[in-house]
């Protein structure tokens, strides 16, 4: 026979409750909140794409090889395209750029060979760049005087040209990264009269550079000993470590001194400046939007509350405390908002498992949760809209 | 629990107060637990001010009014809500009912709130003061002296150490009066209780140890 007291609290409270309004704020805070939590995500997978730890590549994202573009008028000109000690030193104070290096290439002859099945024999261009310039070093990338084995970084691009054209017209089998790092190389160092042979080994792949990497100890000990005496050597590439290779200042340094870089990030750069203002444009929108809605919720709230005015004052009057009515008017409220904000999140989950399905078709790898930086959205607008309700609430009930 | 007044003058009657020797206003008062306290009161002496200001509802006043170490001018909404369910309890002159609960669920919910009566009591309570058959009405469509008897019960199903009354009979026959008298007397002995009724002319309604003039 006795109902809950939350039951006649609710039929005294809650009857005058206009629902369609109720539900208009909860669609616009749903909206609002959606929009919110999907530009964290854009900004973040944007970011994941740019820098995160999926990059298959040797050298690190922050690195990236620049050369002076050589251009129809600087064709014929020597020493057009050397960096000189000036233009380091220019490079060096760019926006963006920690560290510059020299990237060093072989002036002795070097001859690679292979033998069985893939048997082919060709001059190889041998560069190297300080250790220190490789973001994960291979634990092999060591090379002294005297020793067999030789450790290189190829570009990835030769390993597209072998499987995607060579092999397939020469009849040859196509060829995995781990296959090719079991496989030897002879090379040749050294003109016709005095040479040496050593094995080289592919440790690694980076699509930065567009030769072949061996330790710096090995080009030096290479040029010192075979190479061509009289001819100084040159800088026509330099690696650099930078702090955020897609900021647009960055890039506007690049494009100014007509710097040529086959660096991915370069080219999202442009896409970055874009989604920046998109996800920026929206962001406002999203918190705008938000922000009407709550006030809108708020005002709502308010407005039922002065509504039961007559029933909560008589309340009070026969002993129910405020902060029991505001618990009772939130626990009504509360529910619906988080249920909005959990909507929201499921939308955005959805989203980010649809774009982690299509970035796999475009050979991108993107988590297929939403980041934390969207979650930490998700529980600061909790928090934000569970404490401006709450407030509301027992400052309405006080009045 | 202890009650004090001491020059308690409510600012609307100051005038009046003025021209006449009131037991309770300007006065210093005293009352202690287990008092039966009949203040007679005719029309503008302000009855219903004292029983609102000594229940906590009004503020509109100079002086000083305690319970026990309470000063009800200071007290926050929580204690004035913890004074009057466990406390102080009230038999308002205009009843104060929700119209929009039955005389059930007005009566529930304030049973509900510190249960400390049982439904089956609460429900006996009904039946003795004759409105077992009104249960399941909406406050608004009870008559007068049936919403009196559920403001009775009302006033009776929290624990207090003081029960006030303002006029708590006045729309209720001789029989009515006498089943009401005995309930309420049975509770305030359970409760250990004082009681304090105003109201306009004498009566023996209960066995009172103070009559004031208000």
């Amino acid at each position: 026979m006795s109902d809950t007291p939350n039951y006649m609290l609710k039929k005294l409270l809650l009857h005058s409750r206009n629902n369609s309004r109720l539900w208009a704020a909860l669609v616009a805070l749903c909206v609002g909140t959606t929009l919110l939590l999907l530009t964290v995500l854009i900004w973040w997978n944007f970011r994941e794409l740019l820098y995160g730890k999926n990059q298959n590549d040797s050298l690190g994202s922050t690195f990236m090889i620049i050369g002076k573009k050589v251009t129809d008028q600087n064709m014929g000109v020597k020493n057009a395209t050397v960096f000189t000690d000036a233009d380091i030193t220019e490079v060096k104070h760019a926006p963006q750029v920690q560290d510059v290096g020299v990237i060093s290439s072989n002036q002795f002859p070097v001859y690679a060979m292979m033998g069985g099945n893939l048997a082919f024999a060709t001059d190889l261009p041998l560069e190297s760049v300080p250790d220190n310039f490789i973001d994960k070093l291979p634990k092999e990338w060591v090379w002294h005087p005297g020793d067999r084995e030789l450790p290189i970084i190829v570009s990835a691009q030769f390993l597209d040209i072998y499987n995607y054209v060579f092999a397939p017209s020469q009849g040859l089998p196509q060829l995995s990264e781990t296959s090719v790092k079991a496989i030897a190389l002879n090379l040749k160092v050294g003109g016709p009269e005095r040479y040496e042979t050593v094995t080289a080994r592919v440790v690694g792949f980076s699509d930065r550079i567009g030769s072949v990497l061996a330790p710096q100890s090995f080009i030096d000990y290479g040029n010192k000993k075979y190479g061509k005496p009289g001819v100084a050597s040159t800088t026509s590439q330099l690696i650099l470590k930078t702090g955020d290779p897609s900021d647009t200042k960055f890039t506007d340094y690049i494009q100014l001194h007509s710097y040529s870089t086959n660096s991915q990030n370069l080219r999202w750069s442009k896409m970055r400046a874009i989604v920046e203002v998109v996800t920026t444009a929206t962001g406002v929108l999203a918190l705008l939007l938000m922000g009407i809605s709550t006030m809108v919720f708020i005002l709502f709230i308010e407005l039922t509350i002065a509504r039961a005015q007559a029933s909560l004052t008589l309340l009070m009057q026969i002993g129910y405390s405020p902060a029991r009515l505001s618990k009772f008017m939130s626990s009504r409220f509360l529910p619906l908002v988080m249920g909005t904000l959990l909507a929201s999140m499921l939308i955005a989950m959805v989203v980010q498992y649809v774009a982690s399905v299509q970035a796999k078709a475009q050979q991108l790898t993107l988590p297929e949760l939403p980041g934390w930086p969207v979650w930490a959205a998700l529980v600061l607008s909790t928090l934000i809209l569970v404490v401006l309700i709450s407030r509301s609430v027992s400052g309405a009930i006080r009045r | 629990m202890r009650l004090s007044l001491q020059g308690v003058i409510p600012r609307p009657l100051r005038e009046k107060v003025d021209t006449y020797t009131s037991g309770i206003w300007k006065s210093n008062v005293s009352l202690n637990r287990g008092d039966y306290v009949f203040v007679q009161a005719p029309s503008g002496t302000g009855k219903t001010t004292l029983v609102h200001i000594l229940y906590g509802l009004r503020q509109d006043y100079d002086g000083q009014v305690q319970w026990d170490n309470t000063t009800l001018q200071k007290a926050s909404e929580e204690e004035l809500a913890q004074l009057r369910t466990n406390g102080v309890s009230v038999i308002f002159q205009d009843m104060r009912l929700f119209p929009e609960l039955t005389a059930w669920e007005n009566i529930d919910i304030k049973r509900q709130l510190t249960n400390t009566v049982t439904e089956q009591q609460a429900t006996e309570w009904m039946q003795r003061l004759g409105i077992a058959d009104k249960k399941n009405s909406p406050g608004a469509t009870l008559s007068y002296g049936e919403q009196q008897r559920v403001a009775i019960i009302r006033a009776l199903l929290q624990p207090f150490a003081w029960l006030l009354m303002d006029e708590p009979f006045s729309h209720l026959d001789h029989a009515n009066i006498e089943k009401a008298i005995t309930l309420i007397g049975e509770v305030v002995r359970q409760n250990n209780a004082g009681m304090l009724l105003a109201d306009l002319d004498a009566n023996t309604y209960f066995p009172y140890t103070k009559m004031i003039l208000l």
